[in-house]
């Protein structure tokens, strides 16, 4: 008995859940950044000619797919874990001969194929309608795993957290979406007034924007060391989190 | 490894205390051999469920120890070795009646070609054939009860624990319901029962545990309970011993 079997089941449980939710899960979140790439990219793009040297329509692509998948990847976990709380099915994992890792693991596999799924369309289509090139295809791969495995283990303990629908929506709407408009998605911060572009550093979201960023246009606000590193030293403490709450069974198990 | 010389169940010096302070359990030491159809009777708030949060790992536990046929019930092993029916139904409710099973055998080690064959064996025997595409929510109360308790045989569990299986459902279904854990009883299964029907313990189990404010205070067959409280009913023992 290795749980190993436990582990890619409760993983296909996560993905089967995302399937068969997947106009709400998958398709509206590409539909509305695609409208984001149109209405901004396409309108503003007229006025606003080129940033970093860049198309504004495809300068902001990068932001929009990290902001999407940041999005999916923390709600499907927090929803995921809280719906499974709140109904007492999370018992039947819980009871499980698994190890800990694997129920961590497990879960968070459906936030990762969420927001991949996501960010796949989006990029998919960004290239077919604004012509983004993906030139440092092995530091976007980095940066994105990174991302979604950071958001997806907080979706984790935020929905670990949780006592109501509230708290999953608030987090989202209150503090992931606010940081990433002023995370330089439609900007660069270079354009900002000091203290501004100075106070931007301090948000966590700007890193991982330009992180994907640069896997697609080979350059962003930071420096691709910088923001890949402070995005992992972001994403290693949420995953210990996320672990260490289902080890000690805290707020999981009374 | 799996010990059928040892018992079902062990608790030796069971002690839960939850975060608000209430003591729901407290030095509870209980025995159940391996074999055994055990009742487990008490008030509600008596601490039944605790008891058997504790053995299914669902709750930290403050104190004591829980052995399962030997092993520790926190290890993978034991876990294995137990089929949980809680009182609540609490049924995925993004998975049919079919994933709902398959998933769970999953959960558990089942490879997809047993936990698939599985399935339709748990399927017939609990009637559920019309309903095997339909997700939980959609399903009739005596249906999703059905359900729960053919998730928690699903796997093969050595030690089933049954808690209030039978609350809410139909006199017809509850007799099928008790036909099928009979024949699980006689082919070598361990079931632990609770229930507020009396009757259904006493015509039932083999041992029945009496326990209030998280204390064992009596534990004995129906027989030998009706003769130590002088009583012609389970329900006067019951009485009399909660009164106590």
């Amino acid at each position: 008995m290795t749980g190993n079997q436990g582990l890619v089941w409760l993983a296909r449980r996560e993905t089967l859940r995302v399937s068969k939710l997947w106009t709400q899960t998958v398709l509206a979140p590409v539909v509305s950044s695609l409208l984001f790439i149109l209405v901004f990219g396409l309108s503003l793009g007229e006025r606003i000619r080129q940033v970093s040297d860049v198309d504004y329509e495809v300068f902001i692509v990068p932001g929009l797919v990290a902001m999407a998948m940041v999005q999916a990847a923390f709600a499907n976990n927090a929803s995921t874990i809280f719906q499974a709380r709140s109904d007492g099915y999370v018992n039947d994992v819980l009871s499980a001969p698994m190890h800990p890792w694997q129920v961590t693991l497990g879960y968070l596999v459906g936030g990762v194929v969420r927001a991949l799924a996501i960010g796949v369309s989006l990029a998919v289509a960004a290239i077919v309608l604004v012509g983004v090139p993906v030139r440092e295809p092995l530091a976007l791969a980095t940066a994105v795993i990174l991302v979604v495995v950071l958001f997806s283990a907080l979706g984790t303990v935020v929905g670990i957290y949780a006592e109501t629908w509230d708290h999953t929506t608030f987090i989202a709407n209150i503090v992931i979406l606010p940081l990433a408009f002023v995370g330089g998605t439609f900007y660069t911060i270079d354009l900002l007034p000091s203290p501004w572009e100075e106070l931007s550093h301090f948000n966590p979201v700007l890193y991982l924007v330009s992180a994907v960023r640069h896997g697609f246009l080979g350059t962003a606000d930071v420096n691709i060391w910088l923001a890949l590193g402070v995005t992992a030293a972001m994403t290693v403490p949420a995953y210990l989190w996320a672990q260490y709450l289902f080890t000690s069974g805290k707020r999981l198990k009374s | 490894m799996f010990r059928d010389d040892a018992p079902a169940l062990e608790t030796r010096g069971l002690t839960k205390r939850y975060d608000d302070g209430t003591l729901a359990v407290e030095g509870f030491d209980l025995t159940v051999p391996a074999g055994a159809f055990f009742g487990l009777l008490g008030p509600n708030g008596a601490g039944k469920t605790t008891l058997i949060s504790a053995i299914c790992n669902l709750i930290r536990v403050t104190a004591g120890e829980v052995l399962i046929f030997g092993e520790p019930a926190a290890s993978l092993e034991a876990r294995s070795w137990v089929g949980l029916a809680e009182q609540d139904i609490n049924l995925d409710r993004f998975l049919s009646v079919r994933e709902t099973l398959v998933y769970h055998g999953g959960y558990f080690g089942m490879p997809r070609a047993e936990a698939e064959q599985r399935a339709d064996e748990m399927i017939d025997v609990f009637d559920l054939r019309a309903k095997e595409r339909v997700r939980a929510p959609k399903l009739s109360g005596g249906q999703r009860r059905r359900l729960l308790l053919a998730r928690a045989l699903m796997h093969h569990p050595r030690l089933v624990i049954l808690d209030e299986p039978t609350a809410g459902v139909d006199f017809e279904l509850r007799q099928e319901l008790w036909r099928y854990i009979r024949r699980l009883h006689d082919e070598g299964t361990t079931i632990l029962l609770t229930t507020h029907y009396l009757e259904e313990a006493e015509t039932l189990c083999e041992e029945i545990a009496l326990i209030r404010d998280g204390r064992l205070i009596a534990r004995d067959s129906a027989a030998n309970l009706r003769e130590n409280y002088s009583a012609a009913t389970l329900a006067d023992v019951y009485v009399k011993a909660m009164a106590g």
